[in-house]
């Protein structure tokens, strides 16, 4: 079932087959209409993406602005041996793996749970109802998300407040003054505001699971779980792997406002990533080379667990990206 | 199949609104056309053919202006009633816009791109722009008797407006003309307690540190059921100044910045891990073990601050006026339906250290150096602008600008004494100060500074002249104004000394100078709230590791180049 | 050209008979979705609570489900500002023309970086994906735009973004998750890519490019940093979301003022950022909520591919 359902690629490129040259030239003109349908986006993707690159060598300069590029001073790997220095740097550096890597367990997990939730739910109104209310948090910019989740989490907010009627506590917490709550609290707000948006992909990957499977199944007797198990999970696996490998791509990308909006001085140790970094150091202080530096870095990152990522995929027998 | 046909409809609603889009971007463009060029400059443009309409009898131009500021509405000078009697006067219009997202993004790209509009309000991003060539140098214009208002109003600052490289670039908003005029409001920082604390015992003469808590906690004693809040600190993001510069304040210094300035010797220290310093985290640690202080305090937002503040619980906090002046209008609007409600409003104090200090939270007449108004190397025609600047500095057309119309917004009496009545007061909604250019002119372009006066002694600040201030006081107000035997809020403070550098975070700092700002503030920001949090007995080692972490930045260099810049500024004053 | 027969059916089939289990499981499903729903409803109805309530009362803060003061005064503050129906003019069409487009584009090229026998597959697949995480950064993008003469132009909207390589490995695993007999069954037909594409790959792909629609919907109805960034100088090109945020900082005036009365004037104004800020977010969210339940169909009914005579 698995092999039908993922296309593994299995051709070899056919440029490195015989007759080279002349071969591929013959072919590209057979597929010229695939050409056509993609080339232009390349000349495209050249132009609006790898033309800004020239962007990086500022990182190995003491740039000022507003001087042709052949005056700037060059500074060689400063900016990077400053960040790799600062002791600072390493700490937003843990700090932006670690709630990138909550984002992304707690992210997945809540997003497929809910979307088989959803997927069991036979009501079609009351499933829309649940749909489309589910994901309304993610139209609130995080200045208003961060209030209401500060009102709430306040010594007189509700949760201070059943946890007291509750008797589970004697005194009412500053659960923002608390430098290790920050991450369980990152997590949970990330869930609240994001799951319903990230449910959307799966629901779409679920409508294409081929419904004579559930019948087949059925047929043998298989129960509620057992269908989620071995129909629709296997259905989206393909979607589910392709996200999560292009998502370990993005760890370092772990956001910027819910840690500014919510940290402050007691829990900065744990809330401030690479973001409030660049912010503090970089742009605020215009030293417009190290924030370059910092995102030539970041790239670098990327593509490193993009390609392990990619190739634990491919080892497994998994769909890969490429 | 169905959903062909999808595909085909989208197709061509993609084609006809293309059509339409082009067809009615085309369009604007025309209309737009005579007006909109002068903004619509990508530095190309010559701006003296955009007045092809020939409404104008004289040859109208129109420049465009940017102000690196957030918070204010696009504006066309000609729009509103003296802004229209000005461009009349002038044969110059304006088109203003202003910031929208953040500063150091829209200067970035402005420096890079070389795209300026003629004249530039570039706020903080001042360096930059200077440093890039963006701007050209004003010197000649306020050497010259052609322009004999700019002359006048800036001659005697020209030493100080220069920069590093002898040039003059900007025209600070800051200069004081003719008698100095002190705000009657307390606009920056005092300690500030709730009215009824004050009244309840017996309106206290209050000097000390000790003596404001002391009120406060005899206070809450009186009231243990109210759920009080003796004092609070406001620490949310870059305001957290209103939480360090308290040492300094209560040392008896005015805000200098990070530094304190040596009366005699001018030598510039930072207060960040002084005695001063230690002395009032001391106390905020404990009033917090007293129960007195709200913990809050270090996880608080500023909404969340401001929320407090008009919650009626707080009797206590150190702020500067203008930060929770949002706080006060609520207040304020509740007390005038409610005179009951005026207890809940706050009371500024001139709190020190020790009876014998004294206290210095008013600012003394200062020039700040680094904010102001320029002119791009874009600008097409540099000399008419001044022109127009020169007109905008003459003193009847600042009486124009500030005060308006005699007879409409303003009326004068047998002294030559400018008021203006109630009615006239409560006329000056924010829609009619749009209408009639108010706003237009508030701030953004080089005009008197509002501590001055004009030349026959009317405040050039309507708010300031004293006949216009006494009439918003309530009877509330007087009745602690004279239990303490004053007139304005600001007699209750003593009288600023003179300190010609003042104030010295209006000088222009360097990359190092930023950068140890910075690192400075996020040790606070960690250090502080453990300090405030400590037990008694941990409160020494947290400190002694603070000071520590503080001495491996670079102090010394820092304090010598601030005192190398004060004694510059001293001399350059005598 | 085979008969193909493409029949839509709902996932789940009525009338079978209900376990115990399963109802128990039902129970236990039905309510852990109502209590999302009301935690995810609450800061919906929190913020609109807000929008209504009086401006000033609002900043006391304590409003929960409903106004304390209830006003209509912070929408007119917000409806005030002249151009706000051009701007949401603007706004539309920037979302229609910039959706359609990056949708037809997107599925385009995913066709092809799907078709195993395309001899630049590899070719253009990684040319993509290396452009993921890679960016030039602000001042090299800024340039382009100028060099390009974007610039004070419509288009500065829909070409820097035409297509995201997220969108387009999502949908290229969808439609390599076709089955491939439908594929390959119109190639032995003779089918051209171009047909194929257009009338086999796209219809059989609504599901995801519905997905898509709305990722890019939702982002193109929400940018405002371009027009920050490229057309702040050009009032017919601004957008609803670039009005508000301009309305929001009215409210908020201005943080860093040297003076006192400057500061007076210019907050003397009866709004607050508090009130306007959520305001803003029901006049903004509200028309893009309103598109997803159109598109819902999309996402609840599954489909079959029937049977390929060949």
């Amino acid at each position: 079932m698995d092999s039908k359902l993922m296309h593994v690629d299995t051709s070899t490129p056919l440029s490195l087959q015989p007759r080279g040259v002349k071969r591929f030239f013959r072919l590209l003109w057979k597929q010229r209409a695939l050409v056509l349908m993609s080339v232009p986006f390349v000349i495209w993707l050249f132009v609006f993406r790898y033309v800004p690159i020239w962007g990086w060598v500022i990182a190995f300069q003491n740039f000022k602005p507003g001087k042709p590029f052949t005056e700037q001073q060059w500074a060689g790997l400063k900016h990077f041996a400053y960040m790799f220095n600062d002791e600072r740097f390493w700490l937003t550096l843990r700090n932006t793996f670690v709630m990138s890597g909550i984002n992304l367990v707690l992210g997945f997990l809540t997003a497929i749970t809910l979307a088989l939730m959803l997927n069991e739910v036979r009501h079609i109104v009351f499933k829309r109802v649940v749909q489309t209310v589910s994901y309304l948090p993610h139209f609130l910019s995080w200045v208003v998300a961060a209030g209401i989740v500060r009102a709430i989490l306040d010594p007189d907010g509700i949760i201070n407040e059943i946890l007291l009627r509750l008797g589970l506590i004697d005194e009412k917490l500053l659960f923002l003054g608390v430098g290790e709550w920050f991450w369980p609290i990152y997590g949970a707000v990330i869930v609240w505001k994001e799951v319903g948006w990230n449910t959307i992909i799966y629901l779409a990957a679920m409508t294409m699971i081929d419904p004579s499977l559930y019948e087949a199944a059925e047929m043998d007797g298989a129960g509620r779980f057992r269908k989620m198990w071995h129909i629709t999970l296997p259905g989206i696996r393909p979607v589910i792997t392709v996200l999560l490998i292009m998502n370990i791509g993005y760890l370092l990308e772990s956001g910027f406002e819910p840690q500014y909006l919510l940290g402050n001085g007691l829990n900065m140790r744990y809330s401030e990533n690479l973001d409030i970094y660049v912010l503090r150091y970089g742009i605020e202080q215009f030293n417009y080379p190290l924030s370059v530096a910092a995102s030539v870095f970041k790239t670098v990152v990327s593509f490193v667990l993009l390609f392990t990522a990619n190739n634990i995929a491919k080892r497994l027998g998994e769909t890969r990206l490429y | 199949m169905t959903r062909r046909r999808w595909l085909t409809a989208a197709l061509s609603l993609v084609m006809v609104l293309a059509l339409v889009l082009t067809a009615c971007s085309g369009k604007k463009s025309n209309n737009s056309g005579g007006s909109d060029s002068g903004s619509a400059n990508q530095g190309q443009q010559n701006s003296s053919n955009t007045n092809d309409s020939g409404s104008a009898p004289q040859d109208t131009v129109t420049f465009s202006m940017f102000v690196a500021v957030q918070g204010e509405k696009d504006f066309t000078l000609s729009e509103s009633k003296i802004g229209k009697m000005i461009v009349d006067a002038t044969g110059v219009d304006w088109k203003v816009e202003y910031l929208v997202g953040d500063m150091q993004t829209k200067i970035g790209t402005m420096i890079i791109s070389g795209d300026y509009p003629d004249a530039l309000v570039p706020d903080d991003g001042i360096e930059q722009v200077i440093e890039a060539g963006g701007f050209i140098d004003l010197t000649k214009y306020i050497e010259s008797d052609e322009y004999p208002n700019v002359k006048k109003v800036y001659g005697p600052y020209k030493e100080k407006m220069k920069w590093s490289d002898g040039k003059i670039y900007i025209l600070p908003f800051s200069v004081v003309m003719n008698e100095f005029v002190p705000d009657p409001n307390i606009g920056q920082g005092a300690f500030w307690m709730q009215r009824r604390v004050l009244e309840w015992a017996g309106f206290p003469k209050i000097k000390t540190v000790d003596q404001f808590f002391q009120v406060i906690e005899d206070f809450m004693k009186a009231h243990p059921d109210e759920d009080l809040i003796g004092f609070i600190s406001l620490t949310d993001g870059w305001r957290f100044f209103a939480t360090t510069n308290v040492p300094n304040h209560l040392a008896g210094y005015p805000n200098d910045g990070e530094v304190m300035v040596d009366m005699n010797t001018h030598e510039a220290k930072i207060y960040a891990g002084t005695e001063w310093e230690y002395r009032w985290f001391k106390k905020l640690n404990e009033i917090n073990a007293k129960g007195m202080f709200d913990k809050a305090s270090f996880t608080d937002n500023y909404d969340q601050y401001i929320a407090k503040l008009t919650s009626h619980k707080v009797l206590g906090f150190f702020d500067y006026g203008w930060q929770f002046m949002n706080a006060q209008e609520v207040l304020l609007d509740a007390a005038r339906v409610n005179p009951e409600e005026d207890q809940y409003r706050y009371f500024p104090l001139p709190v020190v250290f020790d009876e014998n200090i004294k206290d210095q939270y008013l600012d003394p007449p200062g020039f700040v150096a680094n904010r102001g108004w320029g002119i791009t190397v874009n600008a097409k025609d540099p000399d008419r602008i001044m022109k127009f600047i020169d007109y905008l500095l003459e003193e009847d057309v600042q009486k124009l600008v500030k005060w308006g119309i005699e007879g409409e917004t303003y009326l004068v009496d047998e002294n030559g004494r400018m008021y203006r009545t109630q009615e006239m007061v409560d006329m000056m909604t924010q829609q009619f100060r749009e209408e009639y250019g108010f706003t237009a002119f508030d701030w953004d372009w080089p005009h008197y500074g509002n501590d001055s006066s004009f030349s026959d002694g009317n405040a050039v600040d309507a708010n300031r002249q004293p006949e216009v201030f006494q009439l918003s006081l309530s009877e509330a107000d007087k009745k602690f104004l004279d239990a303490y035997g004053v007139k304005t809020y600001s007699e209750l403070f003593s009288k600023p000394d003179d300190r010609p550098w003042y104030p010295a975070w209006g000088i222009p700092r360097d990359e190092e100078r930023t950068l140890f700002e910075t690192q400075k503030a996020e040790l606070q920001r960690e250090y502080l709230p453990k300090l405030v949090f400590a037990k008694a007995e941990e409160y020494d080692a947290i400190w002694e590791e603070y000071v520590q972490k503080l001495n491996k930045l670079d102090v010394k260099g820092y304090e010598q180049w601030y005192t190398e810049k004060i004694r510059e500024a001293v001399a350059n004053s005598q | 050209m085979a008969e193909m027969t493409i029949k839509e059916t709902n996932h789940r089939r009525t009338g079978y008979r209900q376990s115990l289990g399963d109802r128990i499981f039902d129970v236990v499903n039905y309510t852990l979705l109502v209590l999302l729903m009301i935690v995810t409803l609450y800061p919906y109805l929190n913020t609109l609570a807000v929008s209504f309530n009086d401006a000033k009362d609002s900043i006391r803060g304590g409003i929960y489900l409903w106004p304390r003061i209830w006003t209509l005064e912070n929408y007119k503050f917000v409806f005030e500002n002249a151009s706000i129906v051009q701007a949401t003019w603007i706004s539309v069409l920037r979302t229609v023309i910039g959706t359609v487009l990056t949708v037809f584009c997107s599925a385009m090229v995913a066709y092809t970086i799907s078709r195993p026998e395309y001899v630049l597959r590899k070719f253009v697949t990684i040319a993509f994906i290396l452009t993921m995480y890679i960016n030039g950064g602000l001042i090299p993008n800024y340039l382009l735009i100028r060099e390009l003469g974007l610039i004070g132009s419509f288009w500065v909207y829909i070409w820097p973004g035409l297509i995201g390589v997220f969108n387009l490995i999502v949908i290229r695993s969808f439609i390599e998750n076709l089955p491939d007999n439908i594929l390959e069954s119109a190639k032995i037909d003779g089918a051209g890519d171009f047909r194929t594409f257009f009338s086999i790959c796209l219809p059989l792909s609504t599901p995801v490019l519905a997905t898509v629609a709305l990722f890019t919907g939702v982002w193109q109805w929400n940018s405002w940093f371009d027009v920050f960034l490229y057309n702040s100088s050009y009032e017919h090109l601004s957008t609803l979301q670039y009005e508000l945020q301009k309305t929001l900082q009215f409210s908020n005036a201005t943080t860093k003022a040297v003076d006192f009365s400057a500061m007076q004037a210019r907050s003397s104004s009866q709004v607050t950022p508090v009130a306007i800020r959520a305001t803003m977010t029901i006049v903004a969210s509200v028309p893009i909520i309103m598109v997803y339940p159109f598109l819902q169909k999309y996402f609840v009914k599954g489909m079959m591919v029937g049977g390929v005579k060949e």
